[in-house]
């Protein structure tokens, strides 16, 4: 079963598409990486998930019901922009009225039991606005947590946390999946915190998916290369060029790019009279492969 | 890993439980509420307290009042302002709540909660309803501590204090029902104006002063036609509802504040569906 299946949505704002015709399928029980430039409508797509925005056109389901369905609805979790919390109220209140909200029986032992998951229990008393932003983006997570959701919605949620914070909303995120069967639909400009968890990804650019696939398709599409350094980095790229078919310099490296073989690059090398002083093989990231992508360097 | 999914449809009541709940839950947990309460309470005691001030001169002012009640509800509908005593009654409560309305409401949308709130809720209608019952359910509360502050107030400047107990009763209820009226109209003025906070206040004021009707009564007066239709509108049967109200002042007003509550809410939820609301 798919968690959301989207056909051709739209919408615009003032004549200008931010989605446009848009399709999109996430499987229920993944992780979805969400991925794209700013302005490129991701933001638009989740708000538009979540009946805060009226799509122009097209058709949303969520796990296979119409997504105005209320039965499916309440059992969405979003975190979207900001927390959504009352920043007067102290944690333990806003995740009340979301309880209340959400026709939970037992509020407290829920609320205990999400402010354990996001690693926040000693601080419930606290007032929101009193918070950081790592702990305001955690609770974030909690609310959305609360009530058992099938599917949740999180916008750029790592965005201005610290390493230790991106650390602890990666475990939180990859813990709700595996013990909850939580579906995860997560949008971030941090890709390589996001290749460490996204089980699949989307690449939305100008309203339209670029492409979907999954993390196992990106490691088989992900190019090997090598990188090395040289004395004469100049003159050792003209001699590579002559053998292999695709070779770069990136910063301080040349990069040799789909060889396995890293000892016919430092053989033919050294035939020249290069002596290589570094060397390492390597596959290209989310990130790189995205750059290509959207530099049009990679075939669609 | 995955476990089997099952989605069960809220109903209605449950629906509205839950976002009643959250609205009662943040009435009672949060300052703003019991600010209103005070206000509705000082404001009457203190327009009573003025009219014990010497005035420039050291004389003492006309009494504004010649009977605690009329600081409650206006001896007969005065549809048309002539002094400030014909004003000055607890339809001020409707001002104070189009006030506090605008806060509640703007709050939702300013902290973000709303989104909390619209993902979980696909049906917008709960919303609306909501709201209307739970600012209702503080302005008739406000007018309790209206009562309360006016009463005290009256009697302490030593006003005189005979009344028609159940005209009195009956204008006090009256208000009290009107506020679900009142309430729906707040409510669907926000959400008209929920990107801008100031207009928002603005317009519950204007609406609350009972302006439009004010002025329309004033033309009627002129033309010398009947004003009993006025009643129709909410400002025109919160002032039907006075000290000369009989039984069928009170079936007018539930009347009145039912359809309009039925009208406003539709019309909320109408936005509400063909808008984007976040």
């Amino acid at each position: 079963m798919n968690a959301i299946e989207i056909k051709g949505l739209s919408k615009s704002f003032r004549g200008m598409y931010a989605v446009d015709h848009l399709n999109m399928t996430v499987p229920a029980g993944s992780i979805y990486g969400f991925i794209g430039e700013n302005g490129s409508g991701k933001s638009t797509t989740m708000k538009l998930l979540c009946g805060h925005l009226v799509p122009d056109e097209g058709k949303m389901k969520l796990f296979g019901r119409d997504y105005t369905d209320p039965g499916v609805r309440v059992r969405v979790g979003a975190l979207i922009e900001n927390a959504g919390c009352f920043p007067g109220s102290s944690v333990y209140q806003n995740l009340m009225m979301q309880c209340i909200n959400l026709g939970i029986e037992n509020p407290d032992e829920e609320i205990r039991r999400v402010l354990e998951i996001v690693r926040m229990e000693d601080n419930a008393s606290l007032k929101f606005k009193r918070c950081s932003l790592g702990m305001k983006q955690r609770i974030g997570i909690a609310m959305a947590l609360l009530g058992d959701p099938a599917l949740l919605i999180l916008d750029e949620p790592i965005n201005g946390l610290d390493t230790d914070g991106m650390r602890i909303m990666r475990e939180i995120l990859v813990d709700i999946t595996e013990k909850y069967g939580c579906t995860v639909l997560i949008s971030s400009h941090i890709l390589g915190e996001l290749e460490k968890i996204a089980t699949h990804y989307g690449i939305i650019r100008q309203g339209r998916m670029v492409m979907e696939m999954s993390a196992k398709d990106l490691e088989g599409r992900a190019r090997v290369f090598t990188s090395l350094r040289t004395k004469d980095m100049n003159g050792a790229k003209d001699i590579l060029k002559k053998k292999f078919s695709d070779v770069r310099t990136e910063g301080e490296y040349i990069r040799v790019y789909d060889v396995d073989d890293t000892g016919s690059i430092v053989e033919h090398l050294m035939k020249s009279g290069h002596i290589v002083s570094e060397i390492r093989k390597n596959k290209i990231g989310l990130e790189e492969y995205y750059i290509e992508l959207m530099s049009g360097k990679e075939e669609k | 890993m995955s476990k089997k999914l099952k989605f069960e449809s809220p109903t209605f009541t449950q629906r509205i439980k839950g976002m009643l709940g959250v609205d009662f839950y943040r009435l009672f947990h949060t300052p703003l509420f019991y600010i209103f309460l005070a206000i509705a309470a000082i404001i009457p005691a203190m327009v009573s307290a003025m009219t014990m001030m010497p005035d420039q001169n050291g004389n003492k002012m006309e009494p504004l009042y010649s009977n605690v009640w009329q600081i409650i509800a206006a001896t007969e509908p005065l549809y048309v302002i002539r002094s400030i005593a014909d004003y000055a009654n607890m339809n001020m409560v409707f001002i104070f709540g189009g006030i506090m309305v605008s806060i509640f409401i703007g709050h939702d949308y300013k902290s973000g909660y709303v989104k909390q709130l619209f993902t979980t809720h696909a049906k917008k209608q709960d919303y609306m309803i909501s709201k209307s019952l739970v600012c209702a359910f503080a302005m008739a509360c406000m007018c309790v501590t209206y009562f309360i502050g006016g009463t005290v107030g009256g009697l302490m400047v030593g006003y005189e204090t005979t009344v028609n107990v159940g005209s009195l009763i009956i204008a006090i209820l009256g208000k009290m029902v009107m506020s679900l009226g009142w309430a729906s109209l707040y409510t669907f003025l926000n959400i008209i104006f929920r990107r801008y906070f100031g207009i928002s206040i603005a317009s519950s004021f204007f609406f609350g002063t009972g302006i439009l009707i004010i002025g329309a009564a004033a033309i009627v007066e002129n033309l010398s036609l009947p004003t009993g239709f006025l009643n129709i509108f909410l400002y025109g049967s919160s002032v039907n509802a006075c000290l000369t109200s009989s039984f069928g002042t009170l079936v007018l007003c539930v009347l009145v504040s039912a359809a309009w509550t039925v009208v406003y809410n539709l019309a909320g939820t109408y936005i509400l569906n063909n808008s984007d609301v976040y």
